[in-house]
């Protein structure tokens, strides 16, 4: 039986504990993994010219850090790609947003484009790739449309249910306040559609990301998804490996950044009850 | 103000689809009139149509029959000179304290709220909770909001559904006594939903019994309590006794009717 409560110290040092152990075990699982990939690929067991190795993929980062690749500088090219992601993610982010919360607010509307929007949806879109490169050209621009479709239909989904559940009785309430048609969209309507619309948030960066290297793959002068093509035409699986590190520290950074959005415009909701993070 | 009668029904009906594709028949020519700045309850077994009346007069929904007048003019849409306060929270839950109350004339385009707004939050008692948000309040605070940001517009008249039906008991007696010490300095017309006779009789000055639904008037009584009143005290005095056995004695009727429905056809209830 405890005999006095717990010091703020003593709580603050078993959380740390904790913390520090779990960061521990965490770093173990990766040179576990890397380890093992790096002494088999040593020992041929893996055959390296296949599947890569880790100091590899290390050397390969290097080279291009220090001597640029075959297409220019890899900081150009990560940036490329970084751009079209960001531009076709804005993009479609904001027109998911006009159109999803027009057509909740207009039924007739939404009932006479549904079986377009059906339509469209169903299409696999990575396919409209090949006619963007062709309409708009082995440029920034075909990657950005990509990019766009890709996000446009999650966010306009999540947006058009989000003000389809808006609260009845808020509606009522601003409109006995006063409130004309506009400002119940504008304050009624589109913060409570907005938890929908930052969870589509999350997933339609990594959407973006695919659209722009899809892109890239299909045809293109510069970015992360030509490099991965190249390497791949060159039997250099240790390229494809440094090229996709890159993506991933990008599609992170962004998903920490649309956290920290999310967590600013949605500061009104009762915080969470923390838990394992995933 | 006053361009005729506050509150008036006339012969109103009002039936709705079910999903069954029947009709559910809420109000079945309802009649009663409201004089101005009375305070009036009305009370009725569950799901007699209570509070369809009240939409009717906020003009959220129209009447399928009759005609529903607020002083004087009829209620075609949503009609903002009348305040309503809801059954269940309908805070903004993005809004702080501040801003919910500052809602109605913010949508109004009133400027320089900033003075009403604070006195009206220190009229509900909410100072020092500006900054809070609906989630960081009790049950009762978030009435007090309810009904700061009603009254900020100083409707002509005031409509209350249920409005503390979700409050436990001692809550629901202090913010019983806090409405009418606000009421009566404010002396807007008030229609009081409720299926509680005590919070009804110690509130009123007229208790409009409703039969069970369809909704018609089953009688109408005067509460000659004195005024101020003191809510949470009147209930104990003999005057109130009496009033209560009174109107009680007409409502039972109707609750069991209400009663021996709901047992016949379960979940036909609004």
């Amino acid at each position: 039986m405890a005999e006095k409560f717990l010091t703020d110290s003593e709580i603050k040092h078993a959380r740390t504990m904790h913390k520090t152990k779990v960061h521990a075990l965490q770093l173990a699982v990766a040179v576990a993994l890397l380890g093992s990939w790096q002494l088999l690929a040593d020992h041929k067991i893996l055959d390296a010219f296949f599947y890569g190795r880790p100091s590899g993929v290390m050397h390969q980062l290097g080279v291009w850090i220090q001597h640029g690749t075959s297409i220019g500088s890899i900081w150009l090219n990560a940036w490329v790609t970084f751009y079209e992601a960001t531009y076709g993610f804005f993009a479609g982010v904001i027109l998911g947003i006009i159109f999803g919360v027009f057509l909740a607010r207009n039924p007739t509307a939404a009932e006479i484009f549904a079986p377009y929007i059906k339509v469209s949806n169903s299409i696999p879109r990575v396919v409209l790739g090949s006619i963007f490169v062709l309409w708009l050209g082995l440029g920034s621009v075909s990657k950005v449309a990509l990019a766009f479709v890709l996000v446009f239909f999650p966010v306009f989904f999540n947006a058009f249910q989000g003000t389809r559940e808006a609260d009845h009785k808020l509606i009522a309430n601003a409109r006995l306040l006063g409130a004309s048609p506009r400002q119940i969209t504008m304050k009624i309507i589109f913060p409570s559609a907005l938890s929908w619309i930052t969870a589509s948030m999350h997933v339609s960066f990594g959407f973006a990301l695919i659209g722009a290297i899809v892109g890239e793959f299909l045809g293109a002068q510069h970015g992360l998804g030509l490099l991965i093509a190249t390497a791949q035409g060159n039997f250099n699986p240790n390229g494809v490996y440094a090229a996709m590190l890159l993506i991933a520290v990008m599609a992170l950074t962004a998903e920490w950044l649309i956290t920290k959005l999310e967590n600013r415009l949605l500061n009104w909701r009762p915080t969470q009850v923390s838990g394992s993070e995933l | 103000m006053n361009r005729g009668t506050p509150v008036k029904l006339e012969n109103v009906s009002k039936r709705f689809r079910t999903p069954k594709n029947g009709w559910y028949e809420a109000l079945a020519g309802l009649n009663f009139e409201v004089e101005a700045g009375q305070f009036v309850a009305l009370v009725g077994p569950t799901g007699c149509g209570k509070s369809t009346a009240l939409t009717l007069l906020a003009g959220l929904e129209q009447p399928s029959i009759g005609l529903v007048t607020v002083n004087g003019k009829e209620v075609s849409d949503i009609d903002t000179s009348t305040g309503f306060v809801f059954q269940h929270d309908a805070t903004f839950p993005w809004m702080n304290v501040y801003n919910n109350i500052a809602a109605g004339p913010k949508f109004r385009g009133v400027k320089d709220y900033d003075q009403s707004v604070r006195s009206w939050i220190s009229k509900v008692g909410l100072t020092g909770f500006e900054a809070n948000y609906p989630h960081q309040l009790s049950g009762g605070m978030k009435k007090r909001v309810a009904l700061a940001q009603a009254l900020i517009n100083e409707p002509s008249l005031l409509l209350m559904d249920e409005p503390f039906s979700a409050l436990d008991v001692q809550t629901r007696a202090i913010m019983t006594d806090e409405l009418v010490s606000i009421w009566e300095t404010t002396g807007s017309t008030v229609v009081f939903v409720t299926h509680d006779l005590e919070e009804a009789i110690a509130l009123a000055d007229r208790v409009i019994v409703l039969t069970a639904g369809p909704a018609q008037v089953k009688a109408d009584f005067k509460i000659n309590l004195p005024r101020p009143r003191k809510a949470r005290d009147i209930r104990f005095t003999k005057e109130f006794l009496d009033i209560y056995q009174e109107v009680w004695s007409v409502l039972r009727d109707e609750v069991d009717i209400a009663y021996q429905r709901q047992l016949i056809a379960p979940g036909k209830e609004k």
